[in-house]
């Protein structure tokens, strides 16, 4: 990745471990926005996230699948309690509505966009230093941030 | 022909039992059901120990079969249970089937859990389960259907407080109760914000507890004296759609269905419900999956005073989770207490007036926005 391409939220992500190994890609050198990453079977055309380890419906093959990083806020709930893992106080989860598959999925929400998103909002994947792993490391996670509404975001996201 | 019955009912107060083990406390409420039911131990042919935490906090193992034999149960099938909220009324629901298949004619069904600890934290779903990794907590999913709620239903802040209102006046009454005092509305919506819109006291607190039930078909159900009929016990896990409807509860809904078909009944017919009321919002869910109001309308239900003791279907007049307390092992064998003891008319200040039918509903653990477990008992007299 060029120094160029690199905003300051992305700063020293390489050298972070992931939350979870194959849920998420980071942003490349091209400039190609952060992904989440789940399965798809083939034969019954069918997405999942997590990736399942074979189809819960024909017991079949299930592929690595990008699934987007674009999508709309189905429902959020802002944790102010003490919050899990190191999370910031407060945090900000939610279930999105992805726009290439069609899923509806849990994640976390952009704490600097709390007040900002809404229900209908639509948001994009960033990935960000937040909190710690089991073994108690900072790592990187997923989450959703407001998206530019214009629909030409710095990252050049389709 | 008799059918499945509760022959015995037994509970302790719930609250802080900082010096009971939980074993104490589980052998406490079953001598009391025992006793209820008037029957020897030795006559229990089947055992079923509800609890979820005692592994975890206090290196507690298969403690059905010590609190079982302590208590003069030995030699016949036991089985301990783990199901999240709803262990203890899936135990009921085992026990329910062996006694109705007629692999036994008695059963005890025992739920206990201690949890008043320092540093327990919030609950999730496993440690190892994205979601939780992604910061899933229980009052977080709730709060994502309560805002979900509020946005397609325009249920307010004011109507879903008014549920805790509601329940902790009903703990009021109630001396197993962890909360004897009552809430304002005002005092309900200034408490400590949890998960936004969910305040602290839309939250059920955690308590240490016990409960107990003894149940028999048969002889011993016919020469009972004060049983209470089983209509229906039935226990289902989530169907996790995609995409998750997070208010049309399909999990509800299709437990709810359920038990009314297999008892022939329907929300016309029940005197009173104890419900999984873990946070205000779960209560107004429910009352929509159990057909108590329409679509949409739980808010204004509990607003307009129906499901207050006094109302049209009065719910949770236990005080329910959020006034009674939760220790999770034992609330749904301690809401078929209620119901047990409303339908024998032995409920003193919370009596629900010549109470026939009652509905005790739980669930527990989060799943990808559906619940793991859904129970549904419905019973009569």
């Amino acid at each position: 990745m060029s120094v160029e391409k690199k905003n300051r939220s992305d700063a020293g992500l390489a050298a972070l471990p992931l939350v979870q190994e194959g849920i998420f890609t980071l942003p490349d050198a091209t400039g190609a926005p952060p992904s989440l990453l789940g399965g798809h079977c083939a034969v019954c055309d069918r997405y999942s996230f997590p990736r399942e380890t074979h189809c819960t419906r024909c017991l079949g093959q299930v592929d690595e699948a990008t699934l987007g990083g674009r999508g709309t806020v189905y429902s959020l709930t802002v944790v102010c309690t003490k919050p899990p893992l190191g999370l910031p106080q407060p945090y900000s989860v939610g279930f999105i509505d992805l726009e290439a598959c069609g899923l509806r999925v849990f994640c976390l929400l952009d704490p600097e966009c709390i007040g900002d998103i809404w229900i209908g909002s639509p948001v994009r994947l960033a990935v960000r230093p937040l909190g710690h792993d089991d073994k108690g490391q900072p790592c990187l996670r997923p989450c959703f941030t407001l998206a530019d509404t214009a629909g030409h975001d710095e990252r050049g996201a389709p | 022909m008799t059918g499945v019955c509760v022959i015995g009912a037994g509970l302790l107060p719930f609250g802080r039992h900082e010096d009971s083990l939980l074993a104490d406390m589980a052998i406490e409420a079953a001598f009391l059901a025992i006793r209820d039911a008037g029957i020897a131990p030795q006559a229990i042919e089947a055992g079923f120990f509800a609890n979820v935490l005692g592994g975890l906090l206090f290196g507690d193992l298969t403690v059905g079969q010590s609190v079982f034999a302590d208590l003069g149960i030995t030699g016949g099938p036991v089985v301990n249970v783990e199901n999240a909220c709803a262990s203890g009324s899936s135990a009921f629901t085992l026990a329910y089937n062996a006694i109705a298949a007629g692999e036994v004619e008695s059963a005890i069904v025992l739920g206990a859990e201690k949890m008043c600890v320092p540093g327990l934290g919030l609950l999730n779903s496993g440690k190892n389960e994205l979601e939780t990794r992604l910061g899933l907590v229980t009052p977080a999913s709730f709060g994502l259907r309560a805002q979900r709620h509020i946005h397609e239903f325009g249920t307010t802040l004011e109507q879903l407080a008014l549920v805790s209102v509601k329940n902790r006046a009903h703990a009021a009454a109630n001396p197993h109760a962890l909360f004897r005092d009552p809430v304002t509305l005002d005092e309900v919506l200034n408490s400590p914000m949890i998960a936004d819109p969910l305040t602290r006291y839309q939250c059920c607190p955690v308590a240490d507890g016990a409960a107990a039930l003894v149940l028999a078909g048969g002889k011993t159900a016919a020469a009972a004296r004060r049983a209470i009929n089983i209509d229906a016990a039935i226990l289902c896990s989530g169907s996790y759609q995609t995409p998750v409807d997070l208010v049309r509860w399909e999990t509800d809904r299709r437990g709810c269905e359920l038990a009314y078909k297999k008892a022939g009944l329907g929300p016309d017919d029940l005197d009173l419900v104890e419900c999984h009321d873990a946070f205000s919002i779960a209560e107004i869910l429910h009352y929509e999956a159990l057909g108590l109001c329409a679509e949409g309308d739980g808010g204004r239900l509990v607003a307009e005073g129906a499901t207050r003791l006094g109302g049209r279907v009065p719910v949770n007049v236990s005080g329910g989770l959020i006034g009674r307390g939760h220790p999770l092992g034992a609330t749904g064998v301690a809401q078929i207490v209620e119901i047990v003891t409303q339908l024998r008319g032995e409920a003193g200040a919370r009596q629900v007036e010549n109470a026939r039918v009652g509905l005790a509903h739980c669930m527990g653990a989060d799943r990808q926005g559906d619940a793991r477990a859904c129970t549904v008992a419905i019973l009569s007299r």
